[in-house]
């Protein structure tokens, strides 16, 4: 939208006048990101999951070369083969840390029942270090202008104020989680750079707590009507989402963001109604295969389900394999459209992006990260952005 | 700005020189190389880089914009042409523009090599694991074995109370029992101690290193001393067949395996579940119609029928068939064990294992507890 004004800069000028805010816009096709996920779901289905690498990284490169910061899209320069790499990397370390884990475990249960317990907290901690790691990998394959975020800062650093925080949180039932999120956010930003720009976190924890304490205090309603836990949850997000946005700055750009408080009902409702509509489809499946088989084979359907004719239950046992993954299919590529597609768009469409001329000549620099914190993000199942 | 540059400014070049994020308008001269030039205020254009055609590769952009980025280039030089004939004109010369993409043979590779890893990791755990959990648990040392076997004792006195059971004259009864049914399977001496809990879940498990629990629940529901030896007999049989390190060795290797090929090392998530079940649950079912047979011939070996061990399991279980889906239960079915028990049933050829007044303190060694 500003090219001309943005073109030929030569020397830097003094003082850049106050601009109006950029917007960001996303430019990606929402039927070929479906079919990206679609093939890639099936990808994911024959390789038993060993394509999930590459699948992730596809789906990064399309929502973050759709994504518009005052006229350039943004690149993702991860690739599919170094998450693949990462996560063998983080085998070759878990696995001794996992044999180390039960050799411990027994040694504490010699001396007390269930004492082992506690150790369970290291892979909480080992988790969150993994979750720190990860965004550093993510933030270096980010380019925007020719220029890649980086992260200095420590892993284990954040791991433990993530632990001390979680503690906190732990025994105040909740309350605590504001300023938990603005703790960790702070640290987090605050170890983010854009080439030779600083970012920074603005947000506290009071105000968030502010926008969603009647939340916390309602949460036991939704636990007894369940039907408004979506409601409850929706709103949780859409503020959290918007605090976060309102708090980001990144040397003098700042980020605001007008996301509404309702903004994800229609999203998490969707999900919601194909994964019932699936799940009546997959029992409506089991049924009529029973009685395919008992019909085919004219056996009882207890002989059918039962363990010791195995050769006779192998065929029910093949058909529900196969519709089980064909749901578990479905619902994978649903949840990247409605939750990483839609979610990331609606999002998108609020923010603002004040002061954007202070990023017009910004040094590069920064080393990339290694995909292994990813690795262990994937071997220890978490997640975090 | 030249007037140059402003004629170009409707579909403007940008280059981006991966050193800065200084947002420079360019014009493209076709010559060797792609030569890059920034129009000058003074001197005219400059040529700020020279791309060879051969080094160029693409790289992602939205759609109506050719980004580009060099080999020889800077990793973040980036050159961005939205204009569509120019970018036409620039693909055609760029033979090796695309060279650098996961093309349909790489996917056909990873798809290859994946199957490979699933299908070598499916046989390690169909065929792998199992034999290496049968050669390596007998070669597990006893002290290890022992502290494990400690371990899952303090585990397993947290649950079901503090100590076991301790009247003396059934205690001495109980002892006489154990140790007969001991000599007769063959273990050794020093491996083995057994002791009743006072909880009333009627059940009774062997540990790693020789510890046997029978629960008085168990006890209570059992009508003669046969029907408790046969039981005891089963648990000896698993210890004999180190069964529990057995299960270690292979439930640790499969769920481990099975992590490693959907992408959860510690195994929560529910495929990991569901497939992990199936499969244990069938390994199970094996070491327990293993423990069967070993009890048959204890029994056997006594002169006592290992049919009424059976009854008491059907007393307690009733009749399981029918109930659910029972491809993942981890026993067989007791009305199978049953049946097979009363195939083996022979009239009693060795002396009684306890007397009546023994069978009487060994019911009541857990004091004012019983029924």
């Amino acid at each position: 939208m500003n090219d001309l004004q943005w073109a030929p800069i030569g020397p830097p000028q003094p003082i850049p006048p106050p601009l109006p805010p950029t917007r960001v816009d996303f430019t990606g096709d929402r039927s070929g990101f479906s079919k990206l996920v679609t093939k890639g779901a099936m990808l994911e289905l024959v390789t038993f999951g060993f394509y999930r690498f590459w699948l992730v990284t596809d789906i990064r490169r399309h929502l973050w070369s759709n994504t518009l910061v005052d006229g350039d899209a943004a690149e993702y320069t991860g690739r599919g083969k170094e998450l693949l790499i990462g996560f063998l990397i983080a085998l070759a370390i878990l696995v001794p840390i996992y044999l180390a884990y039960f050799l411990i475990g027994i040694e504490f249960e010699r001396w007390q029942g269930f004492a082992s317990t506690p150790l369970f907290i290291s892979f909480y901690a080992f988790g969150q270090f993994a979750i720190f790691r990860a965004r550093r990998y993510r933030l270096t394959r980010t380019i925007w202008r020719g220029v890649r975020f980086w992260m200095d800062g420590s892993g284990w650093a954040y791991s433990l104020r993530a632990m001390l925080w979680g503690l906190l949180v732990f025994l105040t039932l909740g309350l605590a989680l504001p300023w938990r999120e603005a703790s960790l956010e702070r640290y987090k930003m605050r170890h983010t750079h854009f080439g030779d720009l600083r970012g920074d976190f603005e947000g506290d924890g009071w105000q968030f707590f502010k926008r969603g304490w009647w939340l916390w205090l309602l949460s036991p309603v939704a636990l007894v009507i369940f039907p408004l836990a979506p409601f409850f949850y929706a709103q949780f997000k859409a503020r959290e989402w918007r605090w976060w946005l309102d708090g980001i700055r990144i040397g003098g750009v700042s980020l605001s963001s007008n996301l509404p408080t309702n903004a994800f009902y229609g999203l998490y409702w969707k999900v919601i109604g194909w994964w019932l509509l699936l799940s009546t489809i997959f029992a409506a499946y089991l049924g009529g295969a029973t009685m395919l088989t008992v019909q085919l084979s004219g056996l009882s359907a207890e002989q059918v389900l039962g363990p010791d004719n195995a050769s006779k239950s192998i065929p029910m046992l093949v058909m529900m394999v196969i519709g089980y993954f064909a749901v578990a299919l479905a619902i994978n590529i649903i949840m990247r459209i409605y939750l990483q597609r839609d979610l990331w768009v609606k999002v998108l469409e609020t923010i603002e992006v004040h002061n954007i001329a202070a990023t017009a000549d910004v040094r590069g620099s920064g080393e990339l990260a290694s995909a292994l914190g990813e690795g262990f993000a994937d071997g220890l199942d978490v997640a975090g952005f | 700005m030249s007037a140059e540059a402003v004629a170009q400014s409707a579909k403007p070049t940008i280059f981006f020189d991966g050193v800065s994020s200084r947002r420079r308008q360019v014009t493209l001269t076709h010559g060797d190389a792609l030569e890059i030039a920034e129009p000058g205020e003074a001197e005219g254009p400059r040529t700020i880089a020279r791309w060879p055609y051969a080094d160029i590769r693409r790289a992602d952009s939205p759609a109506g914009i050719l980004r580009l980025a060099a080999t020889s280039a800077p990793p973040l030089a980036r050159l961005e042409i939205r204009d569509a004939s120019l970018a036409a004109d620039l693909v055609a010369r760029c033979i090796r523009l695309d060279e650098h993409q996961t093309t349909r043979r790489g996917v056909a590779k990873i798809v290859g090599w994946s199957m490979a890893a699933a299908v070598s990791i499916v046989c390690v755990v169909l065929f792998g694991v199992p034999l290496a959990a049968d050669r390596l648990a007998p070669l597990v040392p006893k002290p290890v074995e022992r502290r494990i076997g400690d371990a899952a004792e303090v585990q397993v006195k947290t649950i079901f109370g503090r100590s076991v059971c301790e009247d003396a004259a059934g205690k001495a009864a109980f002892t006489k029992l154990v140790n007969r049914l001991r000599d007769a399977a063959g273990l050794d001496d020093d491996s083995m101690t057994a002791g009743v809990l006072p909880t009333s879940v009627p059940n009774a498990f062997a540990l790693p290193g020789g510890k046997v629990f029978v629960m008085q629940g168990l006890l209570d529901k059992a009508h003669s001393p046969d029907e408790l030896a046969g039981i005891l007999a089963h648990e000896l049989g698993h210890l004999k067949h180190h069964d529990n390190m057995r299960g270690l060795i292979y439930n640790g290797g499969t769920s481990f395996l099975i992590g490693l090929l959907f992408g959860d090392v510690t195994g929560s998530s529910a495929v990991i579940f569901a497939s992990r079940s199936v499969v244990e649950a069938s390994y199970s079912r094996e070491a327990e119609t293993g423990a069967d047979t070993f009890a048959i011939e204890i029994m056997h070996a006594l002169g006592r029928s290992p049919k009424p061990a059976a009854e008491l399991m059907f007393r307690i279980t009733g009749k399981e068939g029918g109930s659910g889906f029972t491809i993942l239960a981890s026993h067989p079915l007791t009305e199978d064990r049953l049946a097979r028990m009363t195939k083996e049933d022979r009239p009693a050829s060795g002396p009684p294992l306890l007397t009546d007044k023994e069978w009487q303190s060994l019911k009541g060694i857990c004091g004012s507890g019983k029924i």
